[in-house]
């Protein structure tokens, strides 16, 4: 509890509480409200390195390379977006990594194996995902245990189960090419096809970014379901003393994360064809990651969504500028890491000065 | 005043029922058991519309149980519960709520990191449009939570400053008032005055007698026997789990109340034996001393 | 606040899409193309099966999990386990002190002969001591080129990756490439090193190295696809495990380069791509064998005492190239995955 506060007293008729204005009470200047933002640091952060590459690497100037910046942000970034809104409800979630492949590996084996066509095999993805997020969710409120340990389980079982099932099912630990079977096309336009903008060619998955980080943000802001995100993500048992329905606002948090780890888990097949049942280890730690950068707090009840949007951008910007700049790649991580932590810096300094009183 | 689909037919409005009416929440004998640890059991509770009355106690006499009991956080395990003359048994606060009871918690009352208009709507917000696009009436829910603030006495010229940024009566206050706005007839306050200073504490009490004005039925939870007498009709103390004393207004006084609380006959001994053993001038020891007294000085 | 409706939205959702992909499943959306029907892989012939007794051999590798490189060097071990009537008992950790562990492990079971890799040697040094104090045979397999002899390794079967490089960087000069980029999926990995090094080493254009996360394809993609931005003048781009050469023939696609594609390793997909001349050339060391023969040498030496090379030289699998002009010998048996 910090203090008196900015608050008047003005008595009304029984006058409680009555007081004068203290002398410790000043409004905030409205240019510091905004500021106040949670992804205003990171909007920040965003723009600097974007303009640093800009000068720092010419082969960034053209348009495709910005698409090309996009386009590994947005796979980043539609993940980020169910990860940002998971934390605001004061939940992680680190199966999300492989839950991408999970749900890739489920499409493609299901509609090969049975001769499928292939949204069958997409449909029963989506199923699958939302049931491991339903899981995940399930186990963490039921047993009151930290997300953490929940999910740091089932990451580890889904990274044994991926490659059990599909050695099991296919004997090599990559499923087969899916490419010629029927319903492929159709579904390549829809998760990994791309389009012209000013001859341009931007990947579909940009579009689709930008289409969920809105509506992530309208429901996070504007809907009775976003209130409840940052309720029980702020104080858990006021948020169910005040009768929010807690248990069904985490569970459907981490469904949500399936259905984002479901749609990527999408693009990966409809664009490769094929799904190496090793990968997707270590990017729940990128996709959170994006989520703090964007201005998402790790213990929860505050944040945006449309944060983790710069956020991913900003280590999307950074991932490829570097090998764009030319400079020597044995120092890439370095580089990365220092660029990703000078943004958090700023992100915070902008943080500190938008809330000091 | 505005329900909003959480008020109660019936609701008590200020000047309504007398007091002789069914109780609004009547406790007959009700206890709770937690596996072997009886946490509180015997006791009996009355709470009628436009009173006050306080459950008093020290740490750990069961108060906190009887509340969690009340709002729905806990179900009984023995006696009765009665909401307007009939027996329920709650399993969700929202259960309480529907049927016009509301917590306001010493630590629960609010999300510290959230906006004061969306926690005052919180659990139960306002919205406009159809399916899927049903979103809040943001608008609408800032101008009511103005004007219901207002009404109770407390200003703020910045709805979106967290509710953290508030100060502790504020904040009590906040959660009072969004109890009374959505159609609260009964409210139950846990220790609102605990973590308060003086004038803070004034503030809260102020609130409490509006409450009673407009009618509600108000339990008061403290341990604070001054806080109580100023406002309460009606005072029960707790001890070890289970009733020391109920009694109405008029009959008992403040000092009766304060030794209650202190423990009654145990604190009597104990004022007898001091004054024997040092000469302690009986004035002078401290009100509220009862068990907590150190065993070392006699 | 109606409450009825809100909690049945809550269960009628994820009912919705069940019922959904069930109804899609039952009602058959078939494929008419590709899939398991389309592969109806004739089955292996059935080889003899030695009669001698049955023996146990531990298999330790330091696979990271998912590769397909270790399941094919595993396949063949196991078909030389079926054929010797040996008992294979295979395990894996890319962590060298876990390795080190694993073969104790196989030590304390008193195996009857172990396969080892030896990607970090010296880790296993005292391990390998200690098999050879209990008396079981241990050959090496993959990696350790350098170091089996002084281990006291029975025998080696491997490749040579800096050898391996090299031939690649002459393959490369014959196809007239000028500037190559070679793509390093696992930042730090000494093999992977080597190859770069090697290729380097004999290659008379110029080398440029980039590191791209391999656990993640579409980043692999953009990185690619932005180093082909940054430098026009690359010719061709060398990855260094075969899943990653189908992602930089899409990379190269999406940069609008005309750069080509060579790659070490080989899988099934990449014989498609070689043929359909997306991929120029694979260099091979024939993970199969590697497998196969660790096994049957172990085998070999119970039962007749033979040992490969001596005990003085390495079994070399590889390197062995597969282009457009010998790629339909090997479509066959990568099909199956033992290629």
């Amino acid at each position: 509890m910090s203090g008196g506060g900015r608050t008047v007293g003005a008595p009304p008729a029984p006058a409680p509480g009555a007081g004068p204005r203290d002398g410790r009470t000043t409004r905030r200047p409205p240019a510091l409200r905004l500021l106040a933002r949670p992804e205003v640091g990171v909007f920040l952060g965003a723009v600097a390195v974007l303009v640093f590459f800009l000068i720092a690497a010419p082969a960034v100037r053209q348009g495709g390379s910005m698409a090309t910046v996009l386009y590994q942000s947005s796979t980043i970034g539609i993940m980020a977006l169910p990860v940002a809104l998971l934390m605001i409800g004061g939940e992680f979630d680190l199966s999300c990594g492989v839950a991408v492949i999970t749900s890739a590996l489920t499409a493609s084996m299901l509609s090969y194996q049975l001769t499928l066509n292939v949204w069958t095999g997409v449909l029963a993805a989506l199923a699958a995902s939302l049931a491991v997020g339903a899981l995940n969710g399930w186990m963490v409120v039921r047993t009151g245990l930290p997300s953490f340990l929940v999910t740091l389980g089932t990451f580890l079982i889904l990274q044994g189960v991926n490659l059990a099932v599909t050695k099991l099912v296919t004997g090599n630990v990559a499923t087969d090419d899916v490419s010629d079977m029927d319903g492929f096309g159709q579904a390549k336009k829809v998760f990994a096809s791309s389009f012209d903008v000013a001859g341009v060619q931007v990947r579909i998955t940009v579009l689709w970014w930008l289409v969920f980080a809105a509506l992530a943000t309208w429901v996070l802001l504007r809907t009775r379901y976003g209130n409840w995100i940052f309720a029980v993500g702020g104080d858990q048992d006021s948020a169910r003393a005040v009768g929010v329905p807690v248990r069904f606002t985490k569970i459907t948090l981490f469904m949500l994360v399936g259905l984002g780890a479901w749609f990527v888990g999408m693009h990966n097949l409809f664009s490769f064809d094929t799904v190496q049942s090793g990968e997707g280890v270590g990017n729940e730690l990128i996709y959170i990651a994006a989520a703090v950068i964007g201005g998402c707090l790790l213990t929860g009840g505050y944040g945006s969504a449309i944060g983790s949007l710069f956020g991913a951008f900003m280590f999307g910007m950074v991932n490829q500028g570097i090998v764009y700049a030319g400079w020597n790649p044995d120092w890439f991580k370095a580089f990365l890491g220092v660029m990703l932590l000078g943004a958090v810096l700023i992100n915070l300094w902008v943080r500190r000065t938008a809330t000091r009183r | 005043m505005n329900h909003d689909g959480t008020g109660i037919p019936g609701v008590a409005l200020p000047g309504a029922p007398a007091p002789k009416d069914t109780p609004l929440v009547e406790l007959r004998r009700a206890g709770k058991s937690y596996g072997n640890v009886r946490a509180l059991y015997g006791v009996d509770l009355v709470v009628r519309a436009g009173r006050v009355t306080c459950v008093l106690g020290d740490n750990g006499a069961g108060k906190s149980t009887l509340i969690k009991i009340i709002s729905g956080l806990h179900r009984h395990t023995e006696g009765d519960f009665l909401v307007d003359g009939r027996p329920v048994r709650f399993g969700t606060p929202r259960d309480a709520l529907d049927q016009g009871i509301a917590a306001v918690y010493q630590d629960l009352a609010t999300v510290p990191l959230m906006p004061v208009w969306r926690n005052f709507f919180l659990g139960s917000e306002l919205t406009r449009g159809r399916r899927p696009l049903r979103r809040l009436d943001i608008p609408r829910m800032k101008e009511t939570a103005d004007r219901e603030l207002r009404r109770m006495g407390i200003v703020l010229d910045d709805l979106e400053q967290p509710v953290g940024t508030l100060s502790g009566g504020q904040r009590q206050c906040v959660a009072i008032a969004r109890a009374v706005h959505f159609g609260a007839r009964v409210l139950i306050l846990d220790e609102p005055t605990a973590a308060l200073g003086v004038k803070q504490s004034g503030v809260v009490l102020k609130y409490i007698a509006a409450a009673r004005e407009r009618g509600l039925g108000v339990v008061f939870i403290t341990h604070n026997p001054h806080h109580a007498y100023m406002v309460g009709d009606h005072f029960s103390v707790l001890r070890l789990g289970t009733l020391e004393l109920s009694a109405e207004r008029c009959d008992t006084t403040l000092d009766q109340l304060t030794d209650h609380m202190a423990g009654g006959a145990e604190l009597a001994t104990l004022k007898h034996e001091l004054s024997q053993v040092h000469g302690v001038d009986l004035d002078a020891v401290p009100e509220g001393l009862g068990d907590t007294f150190p065993e070392g000085t006699t | 606040m109606d409450r009825s409706s809100r909690s049945g939205s809550r269960t009628s959702v994820p009912l919705v899409a069940v019922v959904a992909a069930a109804a899609l499943a039952l009602t058959g959306c078939s494929s008419g193309h590709g899939g398991k029907k389309a592969e109806q892989a004739e089955a292996n012939a059935a080889a003899g099966k030695a009669d001698t007794p049955r023996m146990t051999v531990a298999l330790v590798t330091h696979q990271a999990p998912g590769d397909t490189f270790w399941d094919t060097v595993r396949k063949g071990a196991e078909a030389a386990a079926a054929k010797d009537n040996i008992k294979l008992v295979y395990s894996a950790d890319p962590n060298a002190g876990n390795q080190a562990n694993l073969v104790q492990n196989a030590v304390d079971q008193k195996v009857d002969g172990i396969a080892v890799t030896l990607a970090k040697p010296d880790a296993l040094k005292s391990v390998l001591a200690r098999a050879e104090r209990a008396h079981i045979p241990v050959v090496g397999l993959n990696s350790g080129l350098a170091d089996w002899k002084r281990l006291g390794l029975l025998e080696f079967f491997g490749q040579d990756e800096s050898v391996a490089g090299e031939a690649f960087g002459r393959k490369l000069n014959t196809a007239g490439a000028e500037k190559v980029v070679c793509v390093v999926h696992e930042q730090g990995n000494v093999g992977l090193t080597q190859r770069c090094d090697g290729l380097r080493k004999t290659f008379e254009g110029t080398t440029e190295t980039l590191y791209v996360n391999g656990a993640d394809m579409p980043s692999v993609r953009a990185t690619i696809t932005a180093k082909l931005k940054q430098d026009t003048s690359i010719d061709t781009v060398v990855t260094l495990g075969a899943p990653f050469a189908a992602t930089a023939v899409r990379s190269v696609d999406d940069a609008g380069s005309k750069a080509k594609v060579a790659t070490f390793d080989l899988n099934k997909d990449l014989v498609t791509a070689v043929r359909d001349g997306s991929v120029e050339f694979a260099v091979d060391q024939q993970p199969y064998l590697q497998g196969y023969l660790a096994v049957d040498a172990l085998w070999l030496y119970k039962y007749n005492g033979n040992y490969s090379g001596g005990g003085v030289a390495p079994v070399l699998t590889g390197p062995a190239f597969v282009d457009r002009s010998d790629v339909g010998e090997v479509a066959g048996f990568a099909a199956k995955g033992t290629r």
